[in-house]
């Protein structure tokens, strides 16, 4: 086949080399090229297009990129592609080069294939490590931010929430729901998230996963979950939907079920990190269960202690409002309490336990009675303290806890009032002036035992006249006089406390708020104040006597 | 009049074509985003999973501009993206030049697109072998200077290249959309012009196209190959010519 004049090296060159026309048919090619498609005999290649001698991907890949190349820049190089062969496939890099004008006619172009069968293996493996080091780069990123906004998540319906947030936003599903067994066995949707079908309809198969607690599909590996690897445990429906079972360490809580993105460009969802994340919600929905049926007893003890009756004298209106906070679904410390010490003296109390949940429910109880124990008459609000003091420093309960105590005169309106590390408690007038009572001020309770000055900037505030013994020392209590329609307000730091801003501009806020509220309920400053979510992670409560 | 280049390369691909037009048109040519100049960063893998969002595309060029109605030219699968935008927003659009189109790229029941899923992945892998001059050192480079001028050796293979992930997503999304049930929503005059002999878009394929678009018309002409705006520049400019005139 070598033309007239062409040197015997065209044929015997160790590459396949190549001449072809300007529509990319052959019009030469020598002795190595046709070995390597063939083997023995010399086929007539003339007219063939090299594009149809390629695998199907080296030749779209030849229409869409190489001829177009040639003609923009006459020239590709190193390009890898697949030749099919007799005896199968052939890897090659080609190199290319296009000679001639613009007529079609006069353009030729020379091909030269190098074998590269031990180079593309070695691509290959290169290039499969990488696109595994990458998949699981982006495993282990999704898992991480599935894992902390579990981790974050409070409550059964915060860690669903979670999950189907995560199934879209991380794992990219086209949309994603969490059905959880009920109390009687029926499964129940609790979170769903992105579009997708409607959730109303659980499948058969599903429902039987949840009835029997087994792996999705219903297969016989059942609840013996033996040599199952979590992974094994992810099923795909006939629908297509993936479904990802949320075990707990005794039981199947349910399934998280993601709907795929349908579009040609979208990757397939990871099932590896969906099994992992489905583990972790098991475990985050153990913990969610546990922790919500602490919250519930502890609730359950802050009611019970809250009085519900409160005295209803004549001559003082007193209302109340407590606000759990919104975000940790956890029961705080604050309480309120309104009580007769004798026929015309009321006690006002509100305080703040340190801490949260069941052992801060219980300290509350414990301390709402010592000081209705304590509180006689005579004895006043200093004495109450200091005994309340003593009781916390005893028996460790309650330590470093907040308390205002407050007994006030319906016949007189005296107010004698004491104030355990606790905010100030505020008095507004029927003529618009607002004043916090700072004298009284004691450290927080257990921490000291002694009454401690006020802070040197509202040393003579000249309402709240502060009583000194003979030697200068703080009695320990404050006291003040409420006029008719003035009104005594006593809170906890919910109300006033934010980490960003100062203390002082929470309590002016909440001043001008109380001077502002027109009714007589206590909900009515909680809501002005915190109409806002303020009180996301802390809890609020107010206790508010107008004397009428 | 509105030049769209199809997967592979860049608007480079109408040079010997878009001049023909530039006394009679005011002539835009734009690279799709993911390729040749376009702002990499403003690849979305969600809107451009589908053929609607390169459709989506189109139409923001065109109402930023002030375009419409224009006479679109989509080259293969630009020809799919056109008709979708057509569809979405008729009044943009005056006529449709469809160059190499095809709705489906995969054999159906009934349907013969020219491939099956498999050989899609054997693509995938050839463009997976393949950088064509992209890595990571110069990413950067060519990413922060879109408009840098030709920087002479540096910039082989520049018409075709692009991030190998977006490459490989837009292969994807090309290739393996369906789009036939499209066709029927589209009311703008179109012209579909095929290629004598096309391994990508077959000539039964644009047959179908021509057959389910209403108020279209087929051409074909003589030439090889997916990219007659390459290889035979003067035929398609004929034929676009003829249809365009009056």
């Amino acid at each position: 086949m070598t033309p007239p004049g062409r040197a015997r090296s065209w044929d015997t060159a160790p590459v396949a080399l190549l001449r072809l026309d300007g529509a990319g048919a052959i019009i030469d090619a020598n002795d190595t090229f046709r070995a390597w498609l063939d083997g023995t005999t010399a086929p007539d290649l003339r007219g063939t297009r090299l594009s149809s001698l390629l695998s199907v991907g080296g030749r779209i890949y030849w229409e869409t990129h190489l001829a177009p190349l040639l003609r923009l820049q006459d020239r590709v190089e190193e390009i890898a592609v697949e030749l099919r062969t007799a005896d199968g496939r052939r890897q090659v890099l080609l190199s290319a080069e296009r000679h001639g004008g613009d007529d079609p006619a006069d353009v030729v172009i020379d091909v030269a294939l190098f074998d590269a069968r031990e180079r593309s293996r070695y691509e290959r493996e290169l290039l499969a490590a990488r696109a595994e080091a990458e998949r699981s780069a982006t495993s282990v990123r999704t898992l991480l931010t599935t894992t902390t906004a579990l981790a974050r998540a409070a409550g059964v319906d915060g860690v669903c929430d979670a999950l189907v947030r995560a199934a879209v936003e991380e794992f990219r599903a086209d949309s994603a729901w969490v059905w959880l067994v009920d109390a009687t066995g029926a499964p129940e949707l609790r979170a769903q998230c992105g579009g997708g079908p409607p959730a109303g309809e659980l499948t058969t198969a599903l429902r039987a996963t949840l009835r029997d607690g087994t792996a999705p599909g219903g297969s016989s590996r059942g609840a013996g979950r033996g040599a199952a690897t979590p992974v094994d445990e992810v099923e795909v429906t006939p629908e297509g939907h993936v479904v990802v079972p949320l075990r707990g360490a005794d039981a199947l809580h349910g399934v998280l079920v993601l709907v795929p993105r349908a579009h040609a460009g979208d990757d397939e969802l990871d099932r590896d990190a969906l099994a992992a994340a489905g583990q972790q919600g098991g475990v985050a929905l153990d913990r969610a269960v546990l922790h919500e049926q602490s919250v519930s007893v502890a609730h359950e003890l802050q009611r019970a202690m809250l009085t519900e009756h409160l005295p209803q004298p004549e001559g003082a209106r007193l209302s109340t409002d407590y606000r759990p906070a919104e975000r940790t679904l956890e029961v705080g410390g604050d309480w309120y309490d309104a009580f007769w010490v004798d026929d015309t003296v009321l006690a006002l109390t509100v305080g703040d336990i340190v801490g949260h949940g069941l052992k801060s429910a219980t300290a509350m109880g414990q301390l709402r009675t010592v000081v209705r124990s304590h509180a006689e008459r005579g004895v006043g609000p200093a004495q109450v303290l200091a005994r309340v003091d003593r009781f916390v420093q005893r028996h460790n309960v309650g330590f470093g806890s907040t308390l205002v105590y407050a007994e006030l005169d319906l016949t007189t309106g005296r107010l004698e009032f004491a104030c355990a590390g606790h905010p100030p408690p505020l008095v507004t007038r029927a003529d618009g002036e607002a004043t916090f009572l700072w004298t009284g001020r004691w450290m927080p309770l257990g921490v000291a035992s002694r009454p401690v000055r006020p802070p040197a900037a509202v040393v003579g505030d000249r309402s709240g006249r502060h009583l000194t013994d003979r030697d200068g020392e703080p009695s320990g209590q404050g006291s003040v006089e409420l006029g008719w329609g003035d009104v005594l307000w006593l809170y906890t730091d919910g109300m006033v406390e934010r980490h960003d801003r100062p203390l002082l501009t929470g309590l002016d806020e909440l001043a001008q708020a109380a001077l502002g509220t027109a009714g007589a309920l206590a909900g009515e400053l909680v809501s002005s104040l915190l109409g806002d979510g303020l009180n996301e992670y802390d809890d609020a409560c107010v206790l508010r006597v107008e004397r009428d | 009049m509105v030049f769209a280049h199809g997967f592979g390369c860049d608007q480079s691909m109408w040079r010997l074509v878009a001049p023909a037009f530039e006394d009679t048109y005011r002539v835009v040519l734009f690279d799709h985003v993911g390729a040749g100049g376009s702002d990499l960063s403003a690849y979305d893998p969600d809107r451009h999973s589908s053929l609607d969002g390169y459709a989506a595309d189109v139409v923001e060029l065109l109402d930023e501009l002030a375009l419409g109605p224009v006479v679109f030219v989509g080259h293969s699968v630009s020809a799919m993206i056109g008709l979708l935008a057509a569809a979405r927003r008729p009044e943009l659009f005056d006529r449709l030049v469809l160059v190499g189109p095809s709705p489906r790229y995969i054999d159906d029941d009934g349907y013969r697109g020219g491939f099956s899923a498999d050989e899609i992945d054997e693509l995938l892998e050839t463009m997976d072998s393949n950088y064509l001059g992209w890595s990571e050192f110069i990413a950067p480079v060519i990413m922060g200077n879109p408009d840098r001028p030709k920087l002479g050796e540096e910039l082989t293979n520049a018409f075709c290249r692009t991030d190998p992930a977006i490459a490989k997503r837009f292969a994807r999304t090309t290739f393996l959309s369906d789009n036939r049930t499209d066709l029927a929503a589209v009311r703008t005059p179109s012209l579909v012009v095929q290629c004598r002999e096309d391994v990508i878009a077959p000539v039964e394929v644009g047959r179908y196209v021509h057959e389910h678009l209403a108020d279209s018309e087929f051409c074909l002409i003589d030439a090889v190959g997916h990219c007659p705006n390459l290889s035979a520049p003067e035929a398609l400019t004929t034929a676009m010519r003829e249809y365009l005139s009056p």
